[in-house]
């Protein structure tokens, strides 16, 4: 299991954001669904070892991240997308990239030739030459993608990676999901249902900082037969879920 | 393609896609200058060196108004015989340690949070090689104003005192501001109640019997810092 969380629990002072999640995940394409302030940002965040949890016992690619040199190790391996992605304006899309993987310790040598495929499976080779700040938004975020997968992660965090791109980029990112969770356990905190549906083999549902559901796409939609809110089957299981967590 | 293989097919066992990866790897492909290397080198981690190179406090812009500043110092020093290089040194390198790292300076702040190179290495870096820039520009600057020999080197103990206390606070709070604030406010205040009680605005740096309260509020902002860069072990 690349992903082992036991009773999770994060606060920030009063506020308690992830209360009691327990969850193991392995290779493949996680979804991470949840209305705002469910709790899924800050789940993807202690998952990417930037907070810490404030009780409960999580291992990541069977390490310990609260200790300095397993925590060294995992984020060596893991590929990182935040929600409010900050990014150098005068870097051009290579050194945003490079600049990463260097962080990540990459082998010098290794570099240039993971900072070119990235950049190409992300469909930036274009502008990679392009500073960040003369970039839209959809391809702020795909520049954003390519830094998390340019050390071929094998456990990859994306917060919102849809956000800003078109219908074809997002059709075209769905088949890069499917391709990296070959391989690597792939977690995705999405509002969007459908792209849970196209590219997720697991489910995960937040609400109010707990885990309400936890299963495959297929279950989830089983749950919304006969519910009528939605107007897709997954969106109808998503919203039955969510009615009878709140019950 | 025909041009290349007579056939008009490519040979099975050459993935264009790969050879394009290495032709795209060399043409986008950044050569770090001299100082990079060579940080790379001494550091031993390419990725701190580049780290240590887009510190805000570090960048051209910046470096130059640090020297304008010291070169201002020294100018009137030399005019009036109070010495001012000595008086600014501290609040110039506190404001530069306030604004080396951290979310309300550092745009991918997140994301770094998240890499091997840890946060806590490149803040120590960028700390040392700030501090080690603008003694060298104070020493400079000193040596030019010959009036202010006599407190050249007094400005060291109060400079690594503001510093650590600007650094610390712009920790604590997560914001430069408020520790450029606390740097500075404190060193003036400090100025000004030597002179009160002196008459003479280099009471601050002259009176020997500070220097302990400067090295323990160094120590104490050092050891803040510190605790506050560690992330506690709390996974099993």
């Amino acid at each position: 299991m690349n992903i082992e969380i036991n009773d999770l629990t994060r606060r920030f002072g009063r506020t308690t954001a992830v209360a009691g999640v327990s969850l193991r995940a392995g290779p493949g394409v996680f979804g991470l669904l949840g209305p705002n302030g469910a709790g899924k940002t800050t789940l993807l965040r202690t998952l990417a070892t930037v907070i810490q949890p404030t009780s409960g016992t999580i291992r990541l690619l069977g390490r310990d991240p609260g200790q300095y040199g397993p925590r060294r190790e995992i984020r060596r391996r893991l590929g990182y997308l935040p929600q409010a992605l900050g990014y150098y304006p005068g870097f051009t899309v290579a050194e945003f990239v490079e600049y990463f993987a260097l962080l990540k310790e990459m082998p010098a040598a290794a570099v240039p030739r993971a900072v070119a495929a990235a950049i190409e499976r992300v469909g930036l080779g274009d502008r990679a030459r392009s500073r960040l700040r003369t970039l839209s938004g959809g391809m702020l975020r795909r520049a954003g993608i390519a830094q998390a997968i340019v050390n071929e992660p094998e456990l990859l965090l994306l917060d919102e990676p849809t956000a800003g791109l078109d219908p074809e980029q997002r059709v075209e990112f769905r088949t890069l999901l499917r391709d990296l969770g070959q391989r690597a356990t792939v977690v995705v905190s999405t509002h969007l249902v459908e792209d849970v549906g196209a590219a997720c083999t697991e489910v995960a549902l937040m609400n109010g900082g707990c885990l309400v559901f936890h299963g495959t796409t297929a279950e989830l939609t089983a749950l919304g037969e006969g519910h009528g809110v939605g107007d897709a089957p997954l969106e109808r299981g998503y919203s039955a879920v969510l009615t009878a967590a709140r019950a | 393609m025909s041009g290349i293989w007579p056939d008009g097919v490519a040979p099975a066992d050459v993935d264009l896609e790969r050879v394009w990866t290495g032709v795209a790897a060399q043409v986008w492909r950044r050569n770090p200058r001299l100082p990079e290397r060579l940080l790379a080198r001494l550091l031993r981690s390419p990725g701190l060196a580049r780290a240590l190179l887009t510190t805000p406090s570090l960048l051209v812009p910046w470096l130059i108004a640090s020297t304008v500043v010291f070169a201002a110092g020294a100018l009137a020093t030399i005019g009036t015989g109070t010495p001012w290089v000595a008086l600014l040194a501290p609040a110039i390198a506190g404001a530069g340690i306030a604004y080396a790292y951290g979310p309300g300076v550092d745009p991918a702040y997140e994301l770094s949070m998240s890499m091997a190179v840890s946060d806590r290495m490149v803040l120590l870096a960028r700390v040392l090689a700030i501090f080690v820039i603008d003694t060298a520009l104070g020493l400079a600057a000193s040596a030019f104003s010959a009036t202010a020999a006599g407190v050249a080197f007094g400005w060291l103990i109060p400079m690594t005192a503001v510093s650590g206390l600007a650094l610390a606070v712009a920790v604590v709070t997560r914001s430069p501001n408020v520790g450029v604030a606390a740097g500075t406010g404190a060193w003036a205040m400090t100025v000004l109640s030597g002179q009160a009680a002196f008459g003479h605005l280099a009471a601050a740096l002259n009176d020997h019997w500070l220097y302990l309260p400067y090295l323990v509020v160094a120590a104490g902002s050092a050891a803040l810092v510190l605790i506050r860069t560690a992330q506690p072990r709390r996974s099993a």
